[in-house]
C-alpha cells in the first residue's frame, strides 16, 4: 500500500537561517506520526511545505502518491490542515465558517450540510453550531479549527501544535478528539513540543531540532535507544545554568540541562547518583525546592540527543 | 463557483458588522437628504438673481419674491445659468443694469428668466411676473400718467397710488395637488449622484481592511491549503469587494429613486457606471489590501483617500466651480469620470453610448490597479 505521506530531503532557508535542513519521513495509512521538537525547531516550516503552502528549497513531498507543490490541487485534496494559529472568521458562526471552507473544496448543498453536522459532532460542538465563534472559549475555537480540517474527509490530517495556549480541560478534549479520529483509521501528522502528547497520541515519533530529524521511531524503540537511563528533575532557585554545567562532570550523569527553574539530569541510575547530584546543588549555593525521578521517556530521549530540555 | 463562495462570505461579513450597516444603509441617504436641503434650499425653491446691485426697482421685486422663495444673488449670469442647470436654484432672473432708469424713462425693461423645463419652473415664472408687475407697475403707470396729463411725476405717483388703493386687493390662492412630499424640483438629483460616487468608492475601498484581516487571521493561508488556487482566492476576493461596492451603489440608486424620485437618467447607463466605478473601488481595495499590513491602518487611510479623491473629483463640490487648473487635476481622479458620466445621463439626457468614453476610462483604472494589486498580493499571500 502506498504511504499516505512521503517526505524526502526537505530543505528550506529564510535568508541565512536554515529553518529545515533536510528532513525525511513517511506516514503509513492509519498511522499517527508525531513531530516532537522545541520552539523554532522547524515544525511549522516543515508542515507548511507538506501542505503546499511554502515552496521548498530542495526535496519532495508526496501525499497518497501525488506530488505536493504549492499548485497541486490533487495532493491538497488529500490533506486537511489545522494551522497552529486559529484560522477561522470570528464574526461567523461555526456552521458559516465550515460552509465557507467546505465550498473552497467544491462541496455544496445537502451533502455539505450533512458533513458539517458530522464534523461538529466529532469535535463536540453540535449544540453551538449557530453561535459566532468569537463567543466561544479558547478550547472551543481550537476544536472548530480542527473541524475545518476534517470537513472534506482528507486522507491525512495535519495538526500543528493544536493544544498550545489551551486550558488543561480543553486540551484533554482536543487530545480525545484526535485519539478518536486516529482510532477510526485517520492518518495523522501531529506536531508538538509536549512529550506527553506525542507519547499518548502517536504510533511513531520523529524528534526534530534545529531543522533536522535527530531520531525517529516508536516510543518504545526511542526510549530503548538511550538505554535504561533515568531522568531526575530538580526544581530549584539560583544560577541553574551553572549547576547544569557542573552536573555534566558528575560521575554517572549523561547530560544535564536547565529550563524554567528546573534542571533535568539524565543519569545511569538515579537511586545511586541522587546524593552526589544534590551535593552539586549545595556546592553551587543553589537551594533545591523539589526533586522528581522519572522513568525513561521521550523527554529524556530529547535531552540525551540534544543536550537541551524540551520545554517552553 | 469557488470564487463566488469567497465573495458571498465577504458580503456576509460586511453585513454582520453593525457599524457597517450604519455606514452603508443610513449614512449615504442621510447625506443625500442634507445636501439636497442645502443646495436645493430645503423644500423652499430658490430663485437666483443677477444685476440687482442697489437698483431700487429690482430690490423691490426681490423683496416681494423673498416672502415665498429663497433668493440667491449671483455676480454674473453664466454662473447663475449653471446653477439652474445643476439644480442648485430653480430659476434665475437676470435684471438689466439700468432697470429703474429704463422704467422711469417709460421704456419696457427686458428681464431674462431661465428655468428648467418642468412644471415648477412655470409656477415660479408666474410668481416672478406678478412680482414684477407689482413692483414696476405703479412706476410705469405714474410715468404714463405724468406724460399724458402733463403733471409732475410726484403728482402722478400719488394719483396712481390712490387709484390702486381703490381697487380691491385681489388675492391669488394657489394650491398644489398630488403627493409631492420629496419630489420637489429634483433638488436631490445632484446630491444623490455625487454621494453615490463617493460612497461606492468609500465602501469598496474600506473593504481592504477585511482583506488584511483575512490574512492576519490566517484564513487566507488556510484557503491556499485547500484545493482552491491562489488565482481563485484572489479572484474571489476581488469579486467580494466588487459585490460590496456595487451593492452600495444599487442601494443608493433604488432608495433615492423610490423615496426622493431622483432622476438618474438612462437606468442601464446608471447601472453601468455603478458596475465600472465599483470595480475601480474594488481594485483599489485589493491594492491597499496588498500594500498595507495592518487592517486599522488600511481602514483609516482608505477613508482619508476615499474622501480626498471624492473632494477632488467633484463629489463634494461640483467641479464646474473649481478653478481651471483644479479642474484638470480633478480629471486624474476616477470620481471625476463617474460624476461626469452621471451628469451626462441626468443633465444632458445622455444614453449608454454617450458615456462609453467615461466607462472606458473607469475600466482602464480598474485594469491598472488590479494588475498591480494581483502582482503584489500573489507575493504577499504565497510568501
Ligand atoms: N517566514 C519566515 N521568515 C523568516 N524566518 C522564519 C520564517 N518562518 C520561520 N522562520 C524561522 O525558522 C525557524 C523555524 O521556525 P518554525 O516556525 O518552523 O518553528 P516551530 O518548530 O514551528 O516552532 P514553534 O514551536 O515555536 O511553533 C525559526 O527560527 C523561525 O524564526
Ligand atoms: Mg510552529
Amino acid at each position: 500500500m502506498t504511504n499516505v505521506l512521503d517526505v524526502d530531503g526537505l530543505k528550506r532557508s529564510f535568508d541565512d537561517l536554515v529553518a529545515v535542513g533536510g528532513v525525511s519521513f513517511s506516514i503509513e495509512p492509519g498511522e499517527a506520526y508525531g513531530l516532537l521538537g522545541p520552539n523554532g525547531a522547524g515544525k511549522t516550516t516543515t508542515i507548511s511545505m507538506v501542505a503546499g503552502l511554502l515552496e521548498s528549497d530542495a526535496g519532495s513531498v508526496s501525499v497518497a502518491g501525488k506530488l505536493m507543490t504549492t499548485k497541486s490541487s490533487d495532493a491538497k485534496r488529500a490533506i486537511g490542515l489545522v494551522p497552529q494559529d486559529l484560522a477561522i472568521y470570528p464574526d461567523l458562526t461555526a456552521a458559516e465558517n465550515l460552509k465557507f471552507f467546505g465550498s473552497l473544496y467544491g462541496m455544496r448543498g445537502a451533502s455539505l450540510n450533512e458533513r458539517i453536522m458530522t464534523v461538529l459532532e466529532m469535535v463536540g460542538l453540535s449544540d453551538r453550531a449557530d453561535d459566532r465563534s468569537d463567543e466561544y472559549s479558547g478550547g472551543m475555537k481550537r476544536r472548530l479549527n480542527i473541524a475545518v480540517g476534517l470537513l472534506h474527509e482528507p486522507q491525512l490530517l495535519i495538526l500543528d501544535e493544536p493544544t498550545v495556549g489551551v486550558d488543561p480541560q480543553s486540551r484533554n478534549a482536543i487530545l480525545e478528539s484526535v485519539e478518536g479520529l486516529s482510532s477510526r483509521g485517520m492518518s495523522v501528522l501531529y506536531t508538538t513540543h509536549y512529550m506527553e502528547e506525542a507519547e499518548r497520541l502517536c504510533d511513531r515519533v520523529g524528534i526534530i531540532d534545529n531543522g533536522l530529524l535527530v531520531a525517529e521511531g516508536t516510543r518504545r524503540s526511542l526510549v530503548d535507544s538511550i538505554g535504561q537511563d533515568d531522568t531526575v528533575h530538580v526544581t530549584a532557585t539560583g544560577n541553574l545554568h551553572h549547576v547544569a554545567e557542573l552536573l555534566r562532570a558528575v560521575e554517572g550523569v549523561v547530560t544535564a540541562a536547565e529550563a524554567h527553574g528546573v534542571v533535568s539530569v539524565v543519569v545511569d541510575r538515579a537511586a545511586i547518583r541522587l546524593p552526589s547530584i544534590l551535593a552539586t546543588f549545595t556546592e553551587a549555593g543553589v537551594s533545591v525546592v523539589a526533586v522528581e525521578v522519572s522513568e525513561p521517556n521521550l523527554e529524556a530521549v530529547f535531552l540525551h540527543l540534544t543536550g537541551k530540555a524540551l520545554r517552553d | 463557483m469557488t470564487a463566488f463562495a469567497i465573495a458571498r462570505t465577504a458580503l456576509l461579513r460586511l453585513f454582520r458588522d453593525r457599524s457597517n450597516l450604519f455606514f452603508v444603509f443610513v449614512f449615504p441617504i442621510a447625506l443625500v437628504l442634507i445636501i439636497g436641503a442645502q443646495f436645493g434650499g430645503g423644500f423652499e425653491p430658490i430663485i437666483g438673481v443677477t444685476g440687482v446691485d442697489g437698483d431700487p426697482l429690482a430690490g423691490d421685486v426681490v423683496d416681494l419674491l423673498d416672502a415665498d422663495y429663497g433668493i440667491r444673488e449671483f455676480d454674473d449670469s453664466d454662473a447663475a445659468v449653471l446653477a439652474v442647470e445643476r439644480g442648485y436654484v430653480s430659476a434665475v432672473m437676470v435684471f438689466p443694469d439700468d432697470l429703474s432708469a429704463e422704467a422711469l424713462a417709460g421704456r419696457d425693461p427686458q428681464i431674462g428668466f431661465i428655468t428648467q423645463p418642468d412644471s415648477s419652473g412655470q409656477a415660479i415664472r408666474a410668481a416672478a411676473e406678478s412680482a414684477l408687475n407689482r413692483a414696476i407697475g405703479p412706476t410705469a403707470a405714474a410715468v404714463a400718467v405724468s406724460q399724458s396729463q402733463g403733471v409732475s411725476l410726484e403728482q402722478a405717483e400719488l394719483l396712481v397710488e390712490g387709484a390702486a388703493s381703490a381697487i380691491a386687493d385681489v388675492d391669488v390662492e394657489t394650491r398644489t395637488t398630488g403627493d409631492a412630499l420629496f419630489a420637489d424640483l429634483g433638488q436631490f438629483d445632484l446630491g444623490a449622484s455625487s454621494q453615490l460616487v463617493l460612497f461606492v468608492f468609500l465602501t469598496g475601498l474600506v473593504g481592504s481592511a477585511a482583506l488584511i484581516q483575512s490574512r492576519q487571521l490566517g484564513v487566507t493561508r488556510r484557503m491556499l491549503s485547500t484545493t482552491a488556487s491562489a488565482r481563485t482566492v484572489i479572484f474571489g476576493e476581488v469579486l467580494g469587494r466588487w459585490g460590496v461596492a456595487v451593492f452600495q451603489g444599487i442601494y443608493i440608486l433604488i432608495v433615492t429613486l423610490v423615496a426622493f424620485r431622483v432622476d438618474w437618467g438612462d437606468p442601464i447607463g446608471a447601472l453601468m457606471i455603478v458596475l465600472c466605478f465599483g470595480l475601480v473601488g474594488a481594485s483599489a481595495a485589493m491594492l491597499f489590501g496588498a500594500v498595507f499590513k495592518n487592517d486599522q491602518q488600511a481602514g483609516g487611510i482608505s477613508v482619508v483617500a476615499a474622501l480626498g479623491l471624492a473632494a477632488l473629483g467633484g463629489s463634494m463640490v461640483p467641479v464646474e466651480i473649481f478653478s481651471s487648473s483644479m479642474q484638470s487635476i480633478a480629471r486624474i481622479t476616477p470620481h471625476y469620470w463617474a460624476n461626469d458620466a452621471f451628469a451626462e445621463l441626468v443633465r444632458r439626457d445622455g444614453s449608454v453610448v454617450d458615456i462609453l468614453p467615461h466607462l472606458g476610462v473607469l475600466a482602464a483604472y480598474s485594469i491598472v490597479l488590479l494588475t498591480v494589486a494581483i502582482w503584489r498580493l500573489q507575493k504577499v499571500i504565497t510568501r
